[in-house]
């Protein structure tokens, strides 16, 4: 029995070594002498480590500038997807209003269309409205995600109407209900959608590529893409870059991990 | 306090007429049972009182106000319901002030209303905690304290006894009546059960199907239902019907040819004519009489002081059931003598409808 334990930590042990390996190389190289990882076999510890290449970083290659495009655009986003995605999927859920169930089938029949289908019109669109090459174009794809509306609505769904109608009598608006009853419920369900969406619009490349053209614009993911295609025996810098993208992230999700996972399995149990 | 009148209430969902035009007034302070078996329409017709439904047609009227079209919160009801509805996230002394607090009101009136109906309900030492961490029957007293404190003119019960366990449904049903007997206040509550309804109520509705069978004091509907479903939706066991025809000397003769006497009719009845005839189980009297008639014991059901049992007529075509104290005299099988007290028989016409006695 003991044995069997035993056992099943090491393995687990084992593949989470495996996961995290990479990142801490990444983090190893970052902190190396330029040259120092091309050399073969590359070395696991920097010889002598160095904070020389988040010098460089920030200084000449001014990856400031896209961390604060990155924070901006991930922060607007997960902010806007909650104000437009809480009430929709609330309404689909609780409210009565014509053509709703009809509105909401159509929503989960679009969510099978690939994204980048989408883009190229999208692209259009933007443009005759005149947002390419601006924040608000950037942040445009996130406002609404369905998958979102998708979560809330099922979430929703597993709340009482008797709890409402409870508030509808003690003389609640629907949105003092909305506030005040159905979002300190949501608690859970909103912490994960927000850190969904943070993430996915922080890691996004194709979609910034695509909408900002101008350099002073750009997201990380976009400009470290860019850099790398000049230096491109520049391990060291690269992978400095791709910590300063990765951490913060990486701080985030594990600050709000209890509240996730708490999220996802209320869900699932409740569903 | 003020009385309530709902004035031929109807209610489609669809095509589907779930009210039928159902008219109900309850004085000042009344304790007002709507019963009925369920989809009989009841839930719907307090949820169009409450406005949490809106009405095909019809009024209803609180005091001397039309609130037909005003919404929930302006009708001066409070409601509670049958799974309690609490707000999970609120402690129970923010359950019970939500209303309050939506309304504005000020701080100190707000401690004293929720105080107050706390010391009613004997929760004082429960306000700090969540619901999560209430029993059922503190769920219960906490949704009506949250009806409380909103100083309602009526108060609206649905179901709210269903979700607790039977020992607890017998406790609460005693502390409803003492409830109201403290505060007065005109209420209407809805329930399935025969029982609630015969305890609780000054005056119960029978509804059946959207439309009102009976109006009228537990003893009333009991003793002179108006009805076959009346009769038989109240009190258990269920009363005993048996069909039969008028026969001469104001006497019925049964299918299976037995006949029995009948109480003087307020119309008499064509010989010929026929009728259901219904007692209750605990009418019939047992015993050797000259008029008595013979059945055979089919079955027993023990409960501990009572016994109902069940009689089988000559060919068995007729089946009654009988409350008898349970002394150990009677065996299945056993032959027993019956008889009918005239004057405890309930008669109903080919249309189910009550036949009246002379004095009734």
């Amino acid at each position: 029995m003991i044995l069997r334990r035993w056992s099943v930590t090491l393995l687990a042990a084992l593949v989470a070594l495996l996961t995290i390996a990479p990142l801490l190389w990444m983090v190893s190289v970052s902190l190396m002498a330029r040259g120092e990882a091309a050399q073969f076999p590359p070395p696991l510890w920097p010889a002598s480590p160095t904070l020389e290449n988040y010098r460089e970083l920030f200084g000449n290659f001014g990856v400031g500038r896209f961390l604060f495009n990155s924070i901006l655009v991930s922060t607007l986003a997960t902010a806007l997807a909650l104000l437009f995605t809480i009430p929709a999927g609330y309404a689909f859920a609780k409210l009565r209003f014509k053509g709703r169930d009809a509105i909401f089938r159509m929503l989960i029949a679009a969510l099978v269309v690939p994204g980048q289908i989408g883009m190229l019109p999208l692209f259009l669109e933007l443009k005759a409205m005149g947002l390419v090459n601006s924040y608000a174009g950037a942040l445009v794809p996130w406002l609404a995600g369905i998958f979102g509306i998708f979560l809330v609505r099922q979430y929703c769904l597993s709340i009482p109407d008797e709890m409402l109608e409870a508030a509808r009598i003690d003389g609640a608006t629907e949105t003092q209900i909305l506030r005040r009853i159905v979002l300190p419920i949501l608690t859970p369900i909103i912490v994960t959608l927000a850190l969904y969406v943070f993430l996915s619009s922080w890691n996004d490349f194709m979609w910034p590529l695509i909408i900002l053209a101008d350099q002073q614009l750009y997201t990380l993911p976009v400009a470290l893409a860019a850099n790398s295609r000049q230096n491109v025996q520049d391990y060291e810098i690269m992978m400095a870059g791709a910590v300063v993208t990765t951490l913060p992230v990486l701080i985030l999700f594990l600050a709000l991990q209890r509240y996730y996972l708490s999220g996802l399995l209320t869900g699932s149990v409740k569903g | 306090m003020t009385g309530l009148s709902i004035r031929d209430a109807r209610k489609s969902f669809g095509a589907t007429e779930v009210l039928k035009g159902v008219s109900i007034d309850v004085a000042d302070g009344e304790f007002t049972v709507i019963v009925g078996p369920s989809g009989c329409g009841k839930s719907t017709l307090l949820r169009s009182v409450a406005g949490l439904e809106e009405l095909t047609s019809g009024h209803i009227v609180i005091g001397d106000r039309d609130v037909t079209d005003l919404a929930p919160s302006e009708r001066g009801i409070a409601m509670v319901f049958q799974s309690y509805a609490l707000y999970p996230h609120l402690s129970v002394y923010e359950n019970m002030a939500f209303g309050l607090r939506i309304a504005k009101a000020d701080k100190d009136a707000i401690d004293t209303a929720v105080r107050r109906a706390a010391t009613i309900l004997n929760i004082e030492a429960l306000l700090e905690r969540k619901p999560a961490a209430l029993s059922g029957g503190q769920r219960q007293r906490v949704a009506i304290g949250r009806a409380i404190v909103r100083q309602p003119q009526i108060f609206l019960f649905d179901e709210p006894l269903s979700n607790l366990d039977a020992d607890l449904r017998v406790r609460m049903r005693y502390e409803f009546a003492e409830l109201h007997r403290k505060l007065g206040t005109t209420t209407l509550y809805v329930t399935h059960d025969q029982v609630e309804a015969m305890t609780l109520a000054d005056r119960i509705v029978l509804l059946r199907d959207g439309r009102i069978e009976q109006t009228g004091s537990p003893r009333e509907l009991y003793e002179r239902p108006a009805n076959i479903f009346v009769a038989q939706f109240l009190g258990t066991p269920r009363m005993n019907i048996v069909a039969a025809t008028a026969a001469e000397d104001g006497r019925a003769a049964l299918a299976n040819g037995l006949r029995i006497a009948l109480p003087p009719l307020a119309k008499p009845l064509a010989v010929g004519t026929p009728l259901s005839i219904g007692i209750r189980p605990d009418d019939i009297a047992i015993g050797e009489a000259p008029d008595a008639l013979t059945f055979s014991i089919r079955f027993i059901e023990r409960l501990g002081g009572l016994a109902t049992v069940h009689l089988g007529g000559r060919e068995g075509d007729v089946m009654l059931a009988c409350q008898l104290r349970d002394d150990g005299r009677f065996d299945e099988g056993d032959r027993i003598h019956a008889t009918f007290p005239p004057a405890l028989l309930h008669l109903f016409d080919a249309d189910d409808q009550r036949l009246g006695k002379i004095g009734e």
